[in-house]
């Protein structure tokens, strides 16, 4: 069957949108599906965007069908809206940020762990099922405003962060396809996309604002993450293309740090100017409130105070309100200091490591200052001859950047950094949509033709290999890494990994430890012996069953490694016996699905 | 479109003005995309009157600043509480109503009556003889609502007229 539209899906960590646009038509004309979704229980509504929470109902809801929608009856659990509006009032019955758990390759992201550190009589869902059921969503509301399209059939990009690593990709994959989204699904960066917004937004135009030898900074800054991508303006054969040359590693740090920030300070205002302790349930509201306080008093002529009011929970809204005047120099000191502070442009995050015992969770970030991220990035993607790189324009991503103070003193920060100051890109931002928007023109593009953001891979990949020697009881054999993944290996394309074969147990499961790197830049073949803890980051590992086929006597074979990316992105890694035909495909190591 | 067409739009729900709207699009090639679909709206089973005030008090808490005595309260401490009503009630009128002014003149300025206006869309004050008036000073430029999309209630029985449910907070761990 024909496909009928492109279509850009920005799972959200806070919130999804899914963007289309009509492939038979002249241009390109992106626009936002109304999801079609319960704002409250028993109500249906439709909004722009989906919020990435879901709610676990009690048992007793499924028969008084509370959260039913129109193409399932008796449901026990319900997402978006209804479920973000439960989540200050069930707190243990609700699951939010299920796209940060999705990365963190510390815990099973199979396991039925999330609400993450609540009783065990709530039930609870892997981070994948909980995508999964985020896209199911989307694809049901698709199929009520367009019954005669099905989406297995339609043009799909799905975005993920750049510094999601092949494992977190893998996994996004996994729970999209278990959605119904069709195998031909196509992953790209966040980054990538809000760049493809931005250059739908300013169709031919964009080759006046940027010319060869440029480089664009995009800065992505959502409410959980911070997502930092470099693209080279270059000149290929008289057409201006651009080229995406490095992403950032995986900062969680975001907007919702800055609200919780600028909360905790307001609840210290509320009890010495008004002696008045906030509940819990205020605590949500005061939340809220501050982000409305941040994004007015850092506005371009911003008023000099705003008024935090916190209304009471009763019915007596006026008599419980309780408020108090914010200052915007306070503000704006608070969250400059906290996550802009004025740094060199040599200066490294502090990573603190905690020793001892430390509860698992998300690994928020130590080190807050997205200054100092922004400038370890730069440093690390050099330009030749240089310390680091140094962008000569800006796109802004993200609800954060609605701050324009904010926006301000990033800018400041380079030009303090660099010669040349760079500039922010013009054009008209949509900085809640413009992902999945630029995912959705970028669907368009690759159907009809139009402009692409060149890269391959934004990372450089590892198998661990234990080096042969004499074993020492109890301590483990000594490891190097083998680049089988070059940085920048292009879509579509194969590397056959030089070097000895490595010995394998036929008949047996053989795992392998696994690493990326988006600081090394290692040709296939390579095998390292030392590295430092931030040069390689562990994924999970992977592991293939080495069954026994015909014509084989030994039971230890020698394999080399193939690598494969293709044209929708997958990767993929094998091993190749040397001396016939076998391969075996290595996979992410995967747990049984536990809450299924 | 005519004028009539447009009467359409603006007074049927968004579902309704959509079918309108696609009305006569005759298919030009071979392969035609599928038009939006509307989902068959739950048969409603309360009153639309109902579901605006539940909408209206849960996201803005409007029945709670009404039917709260406000005498014995300061203008400051009623203040503090109504800015965030005020905010937030006007968000949802504008998404469910998206709200414009009737006319795109300047209060103040002088208008002309196009002599085929709806009679609905005018009220004339002042020195009015029997002709209608064909132009006039805008005292108010009038409000218009550009769509309709109220949310669709689900449930059913003796919860039609709860306007907002009575919450019970469970104590303990």
């Amino acid at each position: 069957m024909t496909a009928d539209f492109a279509i850009g899906i920005d799972l959200g960590t806070t919130n999804c949108v899914l963007a289309y646009a009509n492939l038979t038509a002249e241009k390109a004309d992106v626009q936002l599906l109304d999801i079609l979704q319960l704002v409250a229980p028993n109500t249906i509504d439709q909004k722009k965007s989906l919020p990435s929470f879901l709610h676990l109902g009690m048992s007793s809801d499924a028969e008084s069908g509370t959260w039913n929608l129109p193409w399932e009856q008796a449901r026990t659990y319900a997402v978006g809206e209804v479920a973000r509006r439960q989540s200050a009032d069930l707190p243990q019955r609700t699951i939010s940020a299920a796209k940060s758990w999705l990365c963190h390759s510390k815990v099973d992201r199979h396991g039925a762990i999330l609400p993450w550190n609540t009783p065990d009589d709530v039930q609870k869902l892997s981070p994948v099922t909980v995508s999964r059921r985020y896209l199911e969503h989307l694809v049901a509301a698709w199929k009520g405003e367009f019954p005669d399209s099905p989406i297995a059939d339609q043009h799909v990009v799905l975005t993920v962060p750049a510094s999601f690593d092949a494992s977190a990709r893998e996994l996004t994959r996994e729970a999209a396809l278990a959605a119904g989204l069709p195998e031909s699904l196509v992953l790209i960066e966040e980054p990538q996309a809000a760049t493809y917004a931005w250059l739908d937004n300013q169709g031919d135009h964009w080759r006046k604002q940027l010319q060869a030898g440029n480089q664009l900074l995009v800065c992505d800054v959502g409410g959980g993450t911070t997502d930092l991508t470099l693209v080279d303006v270059v000149d290929e054969m008289g057409e201006l293309q651009l080229r995406r040359r490095a992403v950032g590693d995986h900062l969680l740090v975001g907007g919702d740090n800055m609200d919780l920030t600028l909360a905790f300070y307001v609840s210290q205002l509320f009890k010495e100017q008004k002696n008045i302790d906030l509940d819990p349930w205020q605590s949500v509201s005061l939340w809220h409130a501050c982000r409305a306080a941040k994004e007015a008093l850092l506005a371009e002529d911003g008023p000099e105070t705003f008024p935090v009011a916190i209304p009471g929970r009763s019915s007596r809204l006026i008599g419980g309100t309780v408020a108090v005047d914010v200052n915007r120099e306070a503000v704006s000191d608070l969250l400059v200091n906290g996550f802009f502070a004025a740094c060199q442009l040599s200066d490294k995050p502090t990573r603190q490591r905690s020793s001892g015992f430390q509860e698992l969770g998300l690994p928020f970030e130590t080190e807050t200052a997205v200054t100092k991220h922004l400038a370890a990035f730069l440093a690390r993607n050099a330009n030749e001859g240089s310390a680091s790189a140094q962008p000569s324009h800006v796109l802004f991503n993200g609800g954060v950047f609605k701050a324009a103070k904010l926006k301000a003193r990033l800018l400041q920060q380079m030009a303090d950094w660099f010669a040349d100051a760079p500039r922010e890109l013009d054009g008209n931002r949509d900085l809640d949509y413009a992902v999945a928007r630029g995912a959705a023109f970028y669907a368009w593009n690759k159907h009809n033709g139009g402009i692409r953001i060149r890269g391959g891979a934004a990372r450089s990949y590892y198998i661990g290999i234990e080096t042969a020697g004499l074993a020492i009881p109890g301590a483990p054999r000594p490891l190097s890494a083998l680049c089988v993944v070059p940085h920048g290996m292009e879509e579509g394309s194969q590397t056959d990994v030089p070097g000895d074969g490595i010995g394998l147990v036929v008949g047996e499961r053989a795992t392998f430890r696994f690493f990326s790197s988006v600081v090394r830049k290692d040709q296939p073949g390579q095998r390292l012996q030392h590295w430092s803890e931030d040069e390689l980051v562990e994924t999970d590992s992977m592991e293939a069953e080495l069954t026994k086929t015909d014509g084989m006597e030994d039971d230890y074979v020698p394999v080399r490694f193939e690598s494969k990316i293709n044209e929708l992105g997958i990767f993929e890694l094998w091993c190749v016996h040397t001396e016939s035909d076998a391969r075996w495909k290595l996979e992410f190591s995967v747990r049984d699905d536990a809450d299924v | 479109m005519g004028r009539i067409g447009l009467a359409l739009k603006v007074l049927f729900s968004g579902a309704f003005a959509k079918q309108v709207a696609t009305i006569g699009a005759a298919p030009a090639i071979a392969h035609v995309p599928a038009e939006r679909k509307p989902v068959e709206p739950p048969k409603p089973v309360r009153s639309d009157a109902v579901t605006l005030l539940a909408t209206l008090q849960r996201e803005a808490r409007l029945l709670d600043f009404f039917k709260e005595p406000i005498g014995d309260y300061s203008d400051a401490q009623i203040g503090a509480a109504v800015r965030d009503v005020h905010r937030m009630t006007n968000d949802v009128l504008d998404r469910m109503f998206a709200i414009q002014p009737l006319l795109d003149g300047v209060e103040g300025s002088t208008v002309n009556v196009p002599g085929d206006a709806d009679a609905g869309q005018y009220k004339f004050t002042g020195n009015v003889g029997d002709r209608r008036p064909d132009s006039g000073e805008l005292m108010h430029h009038g409000w218009r609502a550009t769509k309709c999309d109220l949310p669709k209630w689900t449930g059913a029985g003796d919860s039609a007229l709860v306007i907002a449910p009575a919450e019970v907070e469970v104590k303990g761990s």
